[in-house]
């Protein structure tokens, strides 16, 4: 069973983000930075909330029960996983990226009626040794060759 | 034949005003044409039944129903908000003893915004209609959800 299915993305921290926010003193700044903030926490909640509309009603391409039920759970069970993972982002380019994440994800499991992600291949000299997942060239290539679906997996 | 036994049911439902009767006199006036034969003997059982129904509450112009047809139970403000409580009670992040009517989730129940929105697809699934974007991110309390509802079912 192939790893799971990425739902990247905060929320909860926009409150603390707010906070430390307007405890500075550059106000019309701030202000037009919570909205964006509160705009991109609004697009996360969406999000989540379409995924489990998709979880509700997914049918497995094996059409068997069994299947079915345990790729809803999975789907589920992944968006939970991963949002909660994500939760304390706070920079917005790394929002967005996980939001990306998150659609290219939805995109390619309702296209190929398959949740679970694509694995992809070690880059050529990614991992030449053991040694090599601390050298960091090769994780540089390894982190380079990272498909935007799998950003939010851990290297194992 | 089964045009005898029709005229005859017929003829005995007339005695009684009788809803639930002229409904199920309809149903089967309905299935009759289809299936002639297999129906009559049923037919013949169910008028000498309906006979001594009717002899038995002669003066009788009150519904009785004693067929049930398939429909949900009404909808009170009481009894959605037993379900309202119910589904929230299975919910494990929520202390079932702190739960109260008007116990905020963020602020009371200590949950963020992702469980909200978890919290308002349970409620979506039980009540069996979708609640849209704009309104679920309001839905902050049980008192909340149960006026939603109600408002959305037209109970009062």
């Amino acid at each position: 069973m192939v790893v799971s299915h990425m739902r990247p993305i905060t929320c909860s921290e926009l409150h603390i983000s707010t906070y430390l926010l307007f405890s500075s003193s550059i106000r019309i700044h701030l202000y037009s930075l919570t909205i964006t903030l509160h705009r991109i926490g609004l697009e996360v909640l969406s999000l989540y909330r379409r995924i489990f509309r998709i979880a509700r009603s997914w049918q497995a391409q094996s059409a068997l029960q069994h299947d079915t039920d345990s790729e809803r759970s999975y789907i589920v069970q992944e968006a939970r996983t991963l949002f909660r993972q994500n939760q304390q982002l706070t920079e917005q380019e790394s929002i967005k990226k996980c939001i990306d994440e998150c659609n290219a994800r939805i995109e390619m499991g309702l296209h190929y009626r398959n949740p679970y992600p694509r694995p992809t291949y070690l880059p050529p000299m990614g991992l030449a040794t053991q040694k090599g997942r601390k050298l960091r060239t090769q994780q540089k290539l390894r982190k380079q060759a990272k498909p935007v679906y799998l950003q939010s997996q851990d290297e194992t | 034949m089964a045009s005898v036994i029709l005229v005859r049911c017929v003829r005995g439902a007339r005695a009684v005003y009788h809803p639930a009767l002229c409904l199920r006199q309809g149903g089967g006036g309905g299935v009759r044409p289809a299936a002639a034969a297999a129906a009559t003997t049923s037919l013949l059982a169910r008028r000498d039944f309906w006979q001594q129904r009717l002899v038995q509450a002669p003066g009788n112009a009150q519904c009785v129903q004693w067929r049930r047809f398939s429909d949900l139970p009404p909808l009170t403000p009481e009894s959605i908000q037993e379900r309202v409580f119910h589904v929230l009670k299975l919910y494990d992040k929520i202390n079932p003893e702190k739960l109260q009517v008007t116990s905020h989730f963020m602020k009371d129940l200590g949950l963020d915004s992702l469980d909200q929105v978890e919290i308002v697809m349970a409620m979506e699934d039980e009540f069996g209609f979708e609640i849209p974007d704009v309104e679920a991110e309001k839905l902050m309390c049980p008192q909340d959800i149960v006026k939603y509802v109600a408002e959305k079912k037209d109970i009062l």
